[in-house]
């Protein structure tokens, strides 16, 4: 019994459209959350909610990664990850400039949003229009990405920080290096699930809860850099909430490989031991 | 808020994305054929590759840009520091795959190495497309390597006189790069060997792609703050 489908065109169990809805508002709404909360009770520890809220954007990078790859794009599918990052990380930056500039700080997931989302689209059209690519999702793909990358990024930026003000993020994120764990990190939970189940017998769901493992831990990460910048009872919460995620998904994800493989045996110890 | 200072930074930005869009084009990529000695060039990504020698180049940029503001100084230490990184990645993937795998360099691209002019076909092992990095691509991939230094540096300097903010700029240097780089590599299609190959004819398409890019991208940058 089979509830994925087959990439490329194939029927998917989880709709892209679908999927995009729960990715954008599970990660919009999950940042402002963590934001209101920290703010109005005046604690860092709502901040873990960034980290939750950036999976959400991240199930749907990776299941943009899987739709485009699908087709073959002849460059491996770590430079679509990157791509995804980097078009994020411009978003990004830009949403929180503008918003600071306008003097509304809380505006800055939607202005960063609506970049990556045009960003990415033109990219797409790019691709396909200039570079004569003519894959059929690849404008959509594209948007998709751009909006997952940064919406990760930002989950995870404001994991760290704990609040959204540019210059907070600038501080505590930017200048003390860990955008590049987030860059990386991030990268690899968009990137890595296609890469690692790509093949005939892909299935969506085995790559997503790939994705969500890897997000789980990115978040183990994040913590690591929230314990410097926020304190002990922040940092431990998204440490211990990253490791319960990994480790939740990660007996889903073995689960999954078990049904979708047609024989799992050890491979015993070197020298050849016998079986 | 705009001056002739914005006009020349987007126009910065701009020429160094271009430069890491037709640069790429430079670098031997072989990709993961290569990686099994069964095509000539580097056994990576050009992603990778590029990111690798573009990194390397803002790093030689910011160092130098520590010490000096003087433009041609901090372009030149980034071209540098790419072609540096480039070349010892190439010079020690030649060890790997004279000494440890055992081929010799041959193009399958062309008959003569039009460098040293040695006869190239009767060294291309069977069923592969030649093997390791012959004097062609190995120069070929120090040109690419530093236009993609330069191209970084020259975006991390514009980024820096807009926000003075080194962490930030860096990081949005490196976006920059990364999708400039992804869309050339897009352009070649995985695997290339240098200019004397066929597909490096293509260039004029991620010229054009990238340009629009750049574009967008140096209007973002140029509205961006340095924060606090």
């Amino acid at each position: 019994m089979s509830v994925g489908g087959a990439a490329g065109g194939a029927p998917s169990a989880y709709e892209p459209n679908k999927l995009r809805i729960y990715g954008l508002v599970g990660s919009i709404v999950g940042i402002y959350l963590g934001s209101i909360l920290n703010s109005a009770l005046n604690t860092e520890l709502f901040s873990f909610i960034g980290a939750v809220a950036a999976i959400f954007a991240v199930v749907m990078g990776a299941n943009a990664v899987r739709r485009v790859c699908a087709y073959g794009i002849g460059t491996g599918v770590p430079s679509i990850g990157m791509l995804a990052l980097g078009m994020g990380i411009i978003a990004v930056m830009f949403g929180l400039s503008v918003a600071e500039e306008i003097n509304f700080p809380l505006l800055s997931p939607i202005i960063t949003l609506i970049y990556a989302g045009v960003f990415g689209y033109i990219i797409g059209v790019i691709a396909n229009k200039v570079i004569k690519f003519n894959i059929p999702v690849m404008e959509e793909g594209n948007a998709d990405l751009s909006m997952a990358g940064a919406l990760a990024i930002l989950g995870w930026s404001f994991a760290i920080s704990g609040t959204l003000g540019y210059a907070d993020i600038v501080n505590d994120v930017l200048m003390t290096g860990y955008i590049a764990i987030i860059f990386i990190a991030g990268g690899l939970a968009i990137l890595h699930p296609f890469n690692a189940n790509l093949g005939p017998d892909e299935k969506q769901d085995r790559t997503l809860v790939n994705a969500v493992m890897v997000g789980g831990l990115a978040m183990v990460a994040t913590g690591i850099g929230a314990l410097w910048t926020q304190g002990l009872g922040a940092g431990l919460l998204q440490i211990i909430i990253g490791f319960a995620l990994w480790f939740y998904f990660f007996k889903m994800y073995y689960k999954l490989v078990k049904r979708d493989a047609s024989a799992v045996v050890g491979t015993g110890l070197l020298p050849p031991t016998v079986q | 808020m705009i001056d002739q200072y914005t006009l020349i930074y987007v126009l910065e930005i701009i020429v160094g994305g271009l430069l890491v869009g037709v640069g790429v084009h430079f670098v031997p990529v072989g990709g993961a054929p290569a990686a099994m000695a069964q095509a000539t060039g580097i056994g990576t990504g050009t992603v990778q590759l590029a990111a690798g020698a573009g990194l390397t180049g803002l790093l030689a940029a910011g160092l130098m840009m520590s010490v000096t503001d003087n433009i041609w100084l901090i372009l030149a230490s980034g071209a540098v520091g790419a072609g540096i990184m480039i070349g010892s990645t190439m010079l020690t993937g030649s060890w790997i795959y004279a000494y440890a795998v055992g081929t010799p360099f041959a193009s399958a691209k062309v008959n003569y190495d039009p460098i040293t002019g040695f006869s190239q076909p009767p060294y291309v092992a069977p069923g592969t497309v030649g093997q390791g990095i012959p004097t062609i691509c190995f120069v070929s991939g120090l040109i690419g390597g530093m236009m993609g230094g330069l191209g970084g540096a020259m975006i991390y300097y514009a980024l820096y006189l807009i926000n003075h903010n080194t962490a930030l700029s860096a990081m949005f240097a490196i976006g920059i790069f990364l999708v400039n780089a992804v869309i050339a590599s897009w352009n070649i299609q995985g695997t290339i060997e240098g200019f004397h190959d066929p597909k490096f004819k293509k260039w004029p398409f991620a010229f054009r792609a990238c340009l629009i890019a750049s574009i967008l991208l140096a209007l973002a940058s140029v509205l961006i703050t340095g924060g606090a």
